[in-house]
């Protein structure tokens, strides 16, 4: 079971989840490129500039793994990655879990994304003016100065640890892309857990994923905000479990 | 206890901060009255939504991927700069803390939201980054000045040194003028000399008198130009080398009478000459002559007398000393002349091996010694060094390249031949000046050889031809139809045993290879002595 987080996380946001499935699973939890602990140095703005570089990396895990027939747990931006992997080369993985997946955030004619282009490019201009959502004064410490020990070396040493420039750039293909019409090719069976109040990826993007993903289920937690996996690690470990024990028809049958 | 409650909630409501409770559902429970004022709505406006609704977009989504998940996993979060939109639309920037509180079970019962009003802070901030713009600007704009300006300084430096570079060739150019005036001068003074003689000579001998003494006159006027013409061709680096293998030590020990002689008795002459000194390839006459300058120039800067040192020794120039003086690595054979005289200033020193430079009075300098010192030194691929101060003497350091074959006894020594060389065999005499070959030939005659004269190549391939007896061709180099060598050639595949003397007064010719003369041929510098031709001739024809 191949775990891969989202977009201003590492990851650290399946701490509540992976155990759960430890004993029946063999576990993979990794970083993306130019997040968390990983080497910095190995970032490439082209190979990074679309979701497929990401892709590619999850195919390379699971290559140098020998994985085929797992299954892929992505969160937010991540479940569009896994699907896009899964594409190219179909035996990795038989499910796909796919929290919070967004296919395309700005909206379209008769698409809603949750955005407006204004809405993403505010976003992007935001970061592009290096507040990154901390203060000044904090961000050299959030960036791995530790001299404020409240903070916990944990966060200082990989949570939210990105290099500013590598988060804008990250931030631009999360929120810039278009995925749509991959959902359309994904074959592997799906399952898209979405949350309530879920600003970044509204429920109705959620239920568009589903709509155009053949093979999947939907489930709507009672969770809210985007990370249920942290804020509801239960509830979310409860639907995986459902759906992966379930066959196609019993899965459709969960939630609400 | 109802005074402290009612304390409490003062304090609540009127904190000089928001305070804003959210449910473990995320949901805002409670909020204060300073919360409700800075975004302009009713507290029941407030209760029940999410603390994010009331963020701008780049706010919320911030918090939902970054800080809910950060305060989810280590409980609280500091200090997060973040913009409420007020009820109007306009923003107020803040900065957030917020605090997860939970129950003995560990489960989440509410979350502590404190928000400080920072738009004087983010103010700052911007100002501050601002400033640090202007300033790292202002930087770049510096370097760039301060690039701008070394190019302008390299661009000034490059126009000062082609000036100066173009004052120098002025200067040169006016002392080559000087000089070569000074060069007429003295020719003509010689000439003068030697045509007075001459003409006395004339006159006397129709009288039939003595005439020794005229001739005696002609021929030290002769002399001395031939030896000023010397000079000027060795610093011009043109002068035929006859090198051979030298011991620097001898040399300098063959020349202490001369020295002595030279430097007068007011200087002390000392040699410091290095055991098992390496030898040296060199023109034995112009290194004598080097040597011989050194010591004149040493002389006359110690005119109150001193001491005079010469010192020889084997020495290794590396390759980095060779890098910076461009000259090869290795061994050479070192020859220094020191001198405890007057010293040279740093511009003396900058200009003592310009031709033509002197500092001493009109007649007694010519400013070609050292000239002369460093055509000769690089012609034979050496080096040369200069120390000196004023006040402190002056040393002067030749570097000769060691010549490591067999020691080779010249065979003739021109002070060992004959003086007198008669013979009667024929020799034919190339020339193509008029009066030289008329000269020539009678010297020749004097000597008692039959002459048979030529006045170019093709009249002398005649000759050969037409007189069986020539033993000895002598031939000027430089010809107007084929230059000396050529018919040496061509007179050789005639007449195998042909005997060949080349003669010239210039010898950038093609009897010389680099410079220097070729193994096996033999050359009579002009002017000669009738000595010298005959000493010439007459080992030619006996060898
Ligand atoms: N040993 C020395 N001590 C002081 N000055 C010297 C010495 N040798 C040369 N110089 C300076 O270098 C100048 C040039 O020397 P040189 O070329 O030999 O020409 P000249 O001796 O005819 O002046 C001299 O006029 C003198 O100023």
């Amino acid at each position: 079971m191949v775990f891969a987080h989202g977009f201003g996380c590492d990851q650290n946001m399946w701490r509540f989840v992976w155990p759960a499935f430890a004993e029946e699973y063999r576990i993979v939890l990794f970083d993306h490129v130019g997040c968390g602990g990983s080497d910095l140095r190995a970032y490439d703005i082209g190979k990074y500039a679309s979701l497929e570089g990401y892709a590619d990396d999850v195919i390379a895990i699971c290559r140098e793994l020998d994985l085929t027939h797992s299954i892929f747990v992505g969160h937010s931006v991540s479940a569009m990655i896994g699907a896009i992997a899964s594409i190219q080369v179909p035996e990795l993985f038989d499910e796909l879990i796919m929290i919070g997946p967004s296919p395309r955030y700005i909206d379209d004619d008769d698409y809603t994304g949750g955005f407006s282009e204004a809405q993403v490019h505010e976003l992007l201009e935001f970061l592009d003016d290096n507040h990154m959502g901390w203060s000044q004064a904090m961000a050299p410490v959030i960036m791995g100065n530790p001299d404020r020990p409240e903070l916990g070396q944990e966060l200082a040493n990989s949570f939210c640890m990105t290099d500013p420039e590598i988060a804008k750039r990250f931030a631009r293909v999360t929120f810039l892309s278009d995925n749509r019409a991959d959902l359309d090719r994904v074959t592997a069976r799906a399952l898209v857990l979405q949350c309530h109040e879920d600003v970044i990826a509204p429920p109705a993007v959620g239920a568009y994923v589903h709509q155009r993903v053949s093979n999947s289920a939907f489930v709507l937690l009672n969770a809210t905000g985007h990370c249920p996996n942290l804020s509801a690690p239960e509830e979310t470990i409860l639907a995986m479990k459902i759906f992966l024990a379930g066959e196609r028809s019993a899965a459709q049958n969960v939630g609400p | 206890m109802n005074q402290l409650i009612e304390d409490l909630e003062d304090l609540f409501d009127n904190a000089p901060c928001g305070y804003v409770s959210t449910g473990p559902g995320g949901h805002i429970i409670m909020a204060n009255r300073i919360f409700a004022d800075w975004l302009g709505r009713a507290r029941s406006d407030i209760i029940g939504r999410r603390f994010q609704d009331f963020l701008n977009i780049a706010g919320k989504m911030y918090y939902e991927t970054h800080f809910a998940p950060l305060m989810r996993m280590q409980g609280f979060f500091h200090e997060v700069a973040l913009d409420l939109v007020r009820a109007d639309g306009s923003k107020l920037p803040v900065l957030v803390n917020a605090v997860e509180r939970r129950d003995e079970k560990g489960a989440l019962s509410f979350v502590r939201i404190t928000i400080f009003n920072a738009s004087d802070r983010r103010r700052y901030e911007r100002e501050l980054l601002e400033a640090r713009r202007c300033a790292e600007k202002a930087n770049a704009e510096l370097q760039n000045l301060n690039r701008t300006l070394e190019e302008r300084i390299a661009e000034a430096v490059e126009a000062r040194m082609k000036s100066e570079a173009a004052l120098r060739q002025a200067q040169k150019m006016e002392a080559v003028g000087q000089l070569t005036g000074g060069i007429a001068h003295d020719f003509n003074n010689m000439l003068a000399v030697v045509f007075s003689a001459l003409n006395l000579l004339e006159r006397r001998l129709a009288k039939g008198e003595d005439v020794s003494h005229f001739i005696a006159a002609a021929k030290d006027g002769a002399g001395r130009a031939a030896a000023l013409t010397q000079r000027l061709l060795a610093f011009s680096r043109q002068q035929a080398l006859a090198p051979e293998p030298i011991c620097a030590n001898q040399m300098v020990a063959g020349m202490s009478d001369l020295l002595h002689h030279t430097l007068g008795e007011m200087v002390r002459l000392e040699t410091v000459l290095a055991e098992d000194l390496w030898q040296v390839l060199a023109d034995k006459n112009v290194l004598e002559n080097v040597v011989l300058n050194l010591a004149i120039n040493a002389r006359d800067a110690m005119p109150h007398g001193g001491r005079l040192v010469i010192e020889t020794a084997n020495s290794h120039l590396d390759e980095a000393y060779g890098a910076e003086h461009d000259v090869k690595p290795g061994q050479y054979v070192m020859v220094a002349v020191t001198d405890t005289g007057v010293g040279m200033s740093p511009e003396v020193m900058a200009k003592a091996f310009d031709p033509f430079f002197t500092t001493k009075e009109p007649g007694r300098g010519t400013g070609l010694g050292l000239s002369q010192v460093f055509g000769f030194v690089k012609q034979s691929e050496g080096h040369i060094t200069v120390n000196s101060a004023l006040g402190r003497g002056t040393s002067i350091t030749i570097y000769l390249p060691r010549y490591s074959g067999a020691p080779e006894a010249r065979n003739h020594s021109e002070a060992q031949m004959p003086v007198c060389g008669n013979g009667s065999e024929t020799v034919l005499v190339v020339e193509d000046d008029e009066q030289v070959l008329t000269l020539t030939a009678q010297m020749l005659r004097d000597l008692g050889y039959h002459v048979v004269e030529a006045r170019c190549g093709e009249e002398a391939l005649g000759a050969l031809s037409a007189v069986p007896a020539i033993g000895l061709l002598f031939t000027d180099v430089v010809m107007p139809d084929i230059n000396g060598l050529r018919l040496a050639e061509a007179a050789l595949e005639r007449r195998p045993d042909l005997k060949i003397l080349f003669t010239t007064g210039y010898s950038r010719d093609a009897v010389v290879h680099n410079r220097l003369l070729d193994p096996g041929v033999n050359l009579l510098q002009k002017p000669a002595s009738l000595e010298q031709l005959a000493a010439k001739v007459r080992t030619l024809l006996d060898g």
